[in-house]
């Protein structure tokens, strides 16, 4: 595909600079606010537990902000690689395809008809319910055929059912905020987010991680065709399972807490899959990665802008993504 | 214009008929078909002119009221309007009443509104009022309509006596205002006037925060507010909307500043709940100087050896 392969950093280099560039962003991103912090006194404050309003800022607006900015690009970027080695399909995403707004749509049944109350996970396990029906259902409907343009056929009734469902939903809520929040849910925001949130999404999103980055070896077996991976020694059907579940413990468990974001599972692995090789099992870690940054840049772009009340995280990216999006079809199109 | 665009976008989507925004008044207003003397079947299809009717109007004049006037989280006459049928502001639900007076908001039923002006119904449109002047005046003006100029004068009276009387050159705590959804509230507006004659100064009319419809939590806190008054919806369904309001870093502002809550039913329409508002906020900021002056005295009492010179006679 690429003439001139770029001249590749080896694995574990490439890894480290990732990681170290996302460090960094997380620490720009509670750098950044709309209000001057004294970073310093705030540190001060927040280590020795003394409750200044600079500490106070710092660790229940700022932290969680940033960290659940990068726990929910990492996410959305792994299971974008995941399931487009699954799909073996480069348009494979979670919000493209309907993962997501039927995650928020799971959230949204549970938060807006009281039930997030009755226990603490609720919210989670809502988005995940969503986010596991939605990636089955697409599997039934695009996962036997290997044409891009059936797999996103099928992704868009799905999104369309699901962003249906969430307007009726909170129409049918007795709370007359509710339906403007619709926004909410399928733009996605970071917007005073709290560490509470943070705390209980980011366990569920680690264990889906873990279920996706564990399947790297099969998967790169599977990229030779689903007769080879078979022959040798992958079951598929156990493969398949944990791919689901596991972008549905990421993208479900992210969804419920910051809404939808779009195009994230798209653009990462494709800006990464030039620097692992096109190896589809390498891809998984560095696409989290990519996510991760590519969430924080555009939360700090919205926070940036002179745009009050700030612009939606999902229209940040969709404004990048959508025409990344059409770019690709149109490739397809001329190859 | 921000807290006009802010409510009628909040409130428009789902209470549909309770009109909350600034602007002009009721003289300004343009009736088509004139209204008449003495109406006998009034209906109000707005939750603001449902409480001015039922608290205005002669008894038995009042043929139905807005269906938000029978829910306790939003509505201050629930026992008035018990009796009384509803409406949902539709043209055909409010025709079945044959109603000799409509009352409506500014900012609602638009639709209604203008199709029981083509059918000759006698309509007026009552604006939310912009400040406490604005409630008296506009009791006064729709006491006159509705045949009740003597009980308008009797709830002026009333109001009157249970504004609070505030000390002009007391200290006054700087406050923000967080509604649903983070907005909060500028200049112009009814809730403004209401704190600024309880005594107490808005971060938001004049101050960091000026200028902000809905301004981020950090903002809220680096404003560094005395006083943080929450206007809870009481017994809502969950939303978004209000998770802003128990947000971990707001209940920890409660350490720094004094924290109030303040239902938004009493500073939307005009009536007796706004002497009330101004009232309890006044008596939030009086326990605030109480606390300030033992604060500033504990805090000189601490400096004093430091601020002596050595050698300095002792006073």
């Amino acid at each position: 595909m690429i003439r001139h392969p770029l001249p590749m950093l080896p694995w574990p280099w490439l890894v480290a600079v990732l990681l170290v560039a996302t460090v960094a962003l997380t620490l720009a991103s509670v750098a950044i606010g709309y209000a001057p912090l004294n970073l310093g006194a705030a540190i001060a404050g927040a280590w020795s537990g003394r409750d200044s309003m600079d500490a106070l800022v710092l660790v229940q607006l700022r932290l969680p902000r940033a960290l659940l900015g990068a726990f929910m690009g990492f996410s959305l970027g792994v299971s974008g690689a995941a399931l487009q080695g699954l799909l073996r399909n480069p348009l494979a995403e979670p919000g493209v395809i309907g993962v997501s707004g039927a995650a928020a749509f799971g959230a949204v049944c549970v938060f807006y008809f009281g039930f997030a109350g009755a226990f603490a996970l609720a919210l989670p396990l809502g988005g995940m319910v969503g986010a596991l029906v939605a990636t089955l259902l697409l599997f039934r409907m695009a996962g036997a055929s290997r044409s891009p343009t059936g797999l996103i056929l099928a992704g868009v009734a799905i999104n369309a059912l699901a962003g249906a469902f969430t307007a009726l939903a909170l129409n049918l809520s007795p709370n007359p905020y509710a339906a403007l929040e619709i926004v909410f849910w399928l733009m996605g925001s970071l917007a005073d987010r709290s560490m509470a949130q943070f705390l209980l999404a980011a366990p569920l999103m680690v264990l889906g991680w873990i279920a996706l980055l564990a399947s790297a070896r099969n998967l790169e077996a599977l990229a030779l065709g689903e007769d080879t991976a078979a022959s040798l020694g992958v079951n598929l059907q156990r493969l398949r399972l944990q791919l689901v579940l596991g972008s549905a413990l990421a993208v479900g468990s992210a969804v419920s807490v910051t809404g939808a974001v779009g195009f994230v599972g798209l653009v990462a692995p494709h800006l990464m899959r030039p620097l692992v090789g096109h190896r589809p099992g390498r891809l998984l870690l560095v696409s989290g990665f990519a996510g991760a940054m590519i969430v924080l840049c555009a939360d700090m772009a919205v926070r940036l802008l002179p745009v009050q009340p700030e612009l939606k995280l999902g229209v940040m990216t969709a404004l990048v993504g959508a025409p990344f999006l059409i770019s690709m079809l149109q490739g397809r199109r001329r190859a | 214009m921000r807290g006009g665009l802010a409510r009628t976008c909040i409130r428009g989507g789902g209470l549909g008929l309770a009109a909350v925004a600034a602007g002009v008044g009721l003289a300004s207003v343009a009736v088509a078909a004139a209204p008449p003397q003495r109406p006998q079947r009034i209906v109000s299809v707005n939750l603001c002119t449902d409480e001015l009717a039922l608290r205005l109007a002669r008894p038995g004049t009042v043929a139905s009221v807005s269906y938000l006037s029978r829910r306790p989280d939003t509505s201050n006459v629930v026992a008035e309007a018990a009796a009384i049928p509803v409406n949902y502001g539709l043209v055909e639900d409010v025709v079945s009443f044959r109603p000799d007076l409509v009352l409506a908001g500014l900012y609602t039923t638009r639709n209604t509104v203008t199709l029981l002006r083509a059918l000759a119904v006698p309509v007026v449109e009552i604006d939310t009022p912009p400040s406490i002047d604005g409630v008296r005046q506009q009791i006064r003006d729709v006491g006159a309509l509705l045949d009740g100029a003597e009980r308008a004068e009797a709830q002026i009276k009333a109001f009157d006596a249970r504004l609070p009387r505030v000390d002009p050159h007391a200290p006054r705590p700087r406050a923000v205002v967080v509604r649903a959804s983070g907005f909060t509230t500028g200049p112009g507006t009814l809730l403004n006037d209401i704190l600024t004659r309880a005594g107490i100064d808005n971060l938001a009319a004049a101050g960091p925060l000026a200028g902000q419809a809905q301004p981020p939590l950090e903002a809220v806190i680096q404003a560094r507010p005395d006083m943080l008054i929450l206007t809870d919806e009481e017994g809502e369904a969950p939303a978004l909307a209000g998770e802003v309001l128990v947000h971990p870093a707001l209940k920890a502002l409660a350490k720094h500043a004094r924290v109030v809550t303040l239902p938004a039913r009493l500073w939307t329409c005009s009536g007796p709940g706004v002497a009330e508002a101004v009232a309890r906020l006044a008596l939030a900021a009086d326990d605030w100087r109480a606390a300030h002056r033992a604060g500033a005295a504990a805090n000189q009492a601490s400096l004093r050896p430091e601020s002596a010179l050595p050698g300095s006679a002792p006073p």
